[in-house]
């Protein structure tokens, strides 16, 4: 250092006790790429005491050989640039003495002697390894983010404090009909209908006040709304992440239209089975309900007969007693009217497919019906199908609609018990017999009531039409079978169905 | 009011109890109306003898269960049978068990007060009770084999679809048959021409055969 020193103190006094102090590797190259003089720092990092000890070459000797190239066109650009001129900065890889490798990121700044020509290069050389590093966790970071928003099935969107989108997953992107450009930067209530849209910076407002969290980490079913302004239903859980002093706000958006579509699909095709059962019931139950009307029919036939006898009498005698006739008379009309009303709902007879099925599967199908929304009203389910059950003869939607009936009178009965226990067993009672046993612990039917819960209209339920148990039995002995209740020692009750066994020979598809 | 006619009107359908019971009241009977026929078999053992208008379809003990309850505990009442529409055969089950008549629901006044009338004229002169089997036979004798045929498909409790398949005609022709042996029989209601038939028969009080 001292002899350079003597050489170039004249020329760069200032310079020189600049590059005493600078914490980094700085370096002065002259035209013919040789150090004329070297920081502190950087004789330190280069584990040497003094410019003197460069190695030949330097600085060009320590930089790695598939980086010097990138180095001589920056220093060749760097001189023919105005001296005022920054030249644009260049990463280059060092090999240093002792033989470690730093990734450095050079800045050149070219240097014009009083003439004002550039006859040096100032180089700096900064570490930027541990820089680098972070930058590729960043990069890698952000790719995989990139590949979670590009594959994940549920629709994302990030936003952040404001409300602000700031991710957008593709599925989101197929599933609101934005591009993901369309949105980025906007606030997210372009993403939801009124009043939503209105109050959601309302809801954010009050999240951060009062930390109440009402949907994150919670989950619930909203509407959102699409590109074209069309509104469907989602299923929204959002999480919530704190980056530095912010805070993001992820949404995973699962589209229920399709979810929403099955279900409805599913209630009708449970009101057609309820339907269907009426309509074939028709036919059995025309006795019950002729008997029905004629109950009333002949109490007026009695009234007015007795009434118009009484107009060849002493009218004003009878008057009282020929009020009464007519007052009876139009209550029993009434009477039979209500009954027709219910006979309304059996319009005509349906079609009766009676084929060999495998019981398992008929009645693995029922509950599939039968237990729909069962679950949500606490009701522990079990089923227990005995493998020697076999093929029963029957029509499928028929025994269903039975399986069906019973199922949801048990739920219904469980309503307000402390154990919700519906248990199906299917065994084979004999050669010829399988039985199915719904048990349930619910309220239990009236013993006095006996056999009458399957008579026509004798409802027990408030909101019933008496219906539903006549109509099993009339589907059950159909099909030459039985049914009949009993109380469970479990408290509730147990049905009891018995059906014909046979053989499998006779199967005829499905 | 000894001489008044009691009618119990046994049915557990309260407005037909309490319409019939109307109606006989003002057409001059006495009624007394029963819920049940187990209420009835409880009160008629040594109450006032009448005529009894007796349900068939009652929760518990049907009508003709009442019916053979009263022979067997010797209740000794005509009995008039109401059934629904199109209960053939329990209205034949209830003829042969001794019933003076039935009728289906809804009836007419005048085929009740009918009814009524010849259950009374039973009731009062006890020696004229059932037809003898000699005097039956007479009556049927004039009857054709097909006439006989179609009597005997009604006195199974048939209904006239079911009596043409057995014998391989057509219904109309059944009801022909049926018009002619009433004709002959000299009856108005089938119910008349089965009381021939059972009495023919040689039965009396139990359901016999079926």
């Amino acid at each position: 250092m001292r002899e350079t020193n003597t050489r170039d103190r004249k020329r760069r006094p200032y310079l020189e006790s600049v590059l005493s102090r600078l914490p980094n590797c700085v370096m002065i190259v002259d035209r013919n790429l040789r150090t004329i003089n070297c920081s502190v720092a950087g004789l330190n990092i280069l584990g040497i005491s003094s410019v003197a000890e460069l190695p030949q070459g330097a600085p060009e000797s320590f930089i790695a050989s598939s980086h010097r190239s990138i180095f001589q066109e920056a220093m060749l650009r760097a001189f023919d640039a105005d001296a005022d001129k920054d030249v644009s900065p260049i990463e280059v890889q060092l090999e240093l003495p002792d033989g470690r490798l730093m990734m450095a990121q050079c800045n050149l700044a070219p240097l014009a002697n009083p003439k004002g020509e550039i006859d040096t290069i100032l180089i700096s050389f900064q570490d930027i390894s541990a820089l680098n590093a972070a930058e590729n966790k960043l990069d890698q970071a952000n790719s995989i983010l990139k590949s979670i928003l590009t594959t994940i099935p549920d629709a994302m969107v990030v936003i952040d404090e404001e409300g602000v989108i700031s991710s957008f997953s593709a599925t989101a992107e197929k599933m609101f009909g934005y591009e993901q450009r369309d949105v980025i930067g906007q606030k997210v209530e372009i993403l939801m209908p009124e009043p939503y849209k209105t109050a959601h910076d309302g809801y954010m407002k009050r999240y951060f006040q009062t930390g109440e969290k009402r949907i994150i980490g919670i989950g619930r079913t909203v509407v959102a709304c699409k590109k074209d302004d069309t509104t469907f239903p989602i299923q929204l859980e959002v999480g919530e992440a704190k980056i530095g002093d912010e805070r993001y706000f992820t949404g995973f958006i699962i589209d229920l239209t399709e979810k929403k579509q099955r279900e409805a699909e599913l209630q009708s095709l449970q009101a057609d089975l309820a339907h269907a059962s009426r309509l074939s019931a028709v036919g059995t139950l025309a006795s019950s309900l002729a008997h029905e009307i004629n109950q009333p029919l002949t109490a007026i036939a009695n009234y007015l007969s007795a009434a118009r006898d009484m107009m060849d009498g002493d009218l004003a005698a009878n008057r009282e007693f020929f009020r009464e006739a007519l007052q009876e008379s139009v209550s029993e009309s009434l009477r039979a009217g209500t009954i027709v009303r219910r006979l309304r709902e059996f319009v005509s007879r349906g079609e009766i497919n009676r084929r060999v099925l495998s019981i398992a599967q008929v009645v693995e199908d029922a509950t599939v019906l039968g237990m729909i929304g069962a679950q949500e009203r606490g009701v522990e389910f079990s089923i227990d199908i005995a493998p020697d059950t076999n093929h029963v003869f029957v029509d499928r939607v028929q025994i269903q609609q039975v399986m069906v009936n019973l199922m949801r009178n048990a739920i219904e009965a469980m309503t307000d018990s402390a154990s919700k226990k519906l248990h199906i067993a299917v065994t084979s009672i004999d050669d010829e017999h399988v039985e199915i046993a719904i048990s349930d612990t619910g309220s239990g039917i009236d013993p006095e009531l006996g056999d009458h819960i399957f008579d026509p209209f004798a409802s027990t339920k408030g909101d019933g039409m008496g219906l539903g148990l006549s109509i099993c039995r009339t589907i059950i002995e159909a099909h030459g079978g039985t049914i009949h209740a009993e109380p469970n020692p479990e408290g509730g009750t147990i049905f009891r169905i018995t059906l014909e066994k046979t053989g499998q020979e006779q199967e005829d598809g499905e | 009011m000894g001489n008044e006619r009691l009618v119990y009107v046994v049915d557990d359908d309260d407005s037909v109890r309490r319409s019939a019971a109307f109606m006989l009241r003002h057409a001059g009977f006495k009624v007394e109306q029963v819920e049940s026929g187990v209420a009835f078999l409880k009160l008629a053992k040594g109450a006032e003898r009448g005529c009894v208008l007796l349900d068939v379809r009652m929760p518990d003990m049907d009508g003709l269960q009442v019916q053979q309850q009263m022979i067997k505990d010797g209740i000794d009442m005509p009995v008039v049978i109401l059934t629904g529409h199109g209960d053939v055969e329990i209205a034949v089950q209830a003829m042969r068990a001794g019933a003076i008549n039935f009728l289906e629901k809804p009836y007419e006044k005048e085929a009740l007060i009918a009814a009524m009338e010849e259950a009374f004229k039973r009731l009062e002169n006890s020696d004229l009770k059932e037809m003898a089997a000699s005097e039956a036979k007479v009556r049927l004798a004039c009857l054709t084999g097909r006439e006989q045929d179609v009597l005997d498909g009604l006195m199974a409790g048939y209904p006239n679809k079911t009596i043409a398949y057995d014998l391989g005609i057509s219904p109309r022709t059944v009801e022909i048959y049926r018009a002619n042996m009433m004709e002959k029989l000299r009856v108005r209601s089938l119910a008349e021409a089965l009381r021939i038939g059972f009495a023919a028969e040689g039965l009396e009080g139990d359901t016999g055969p079926n």
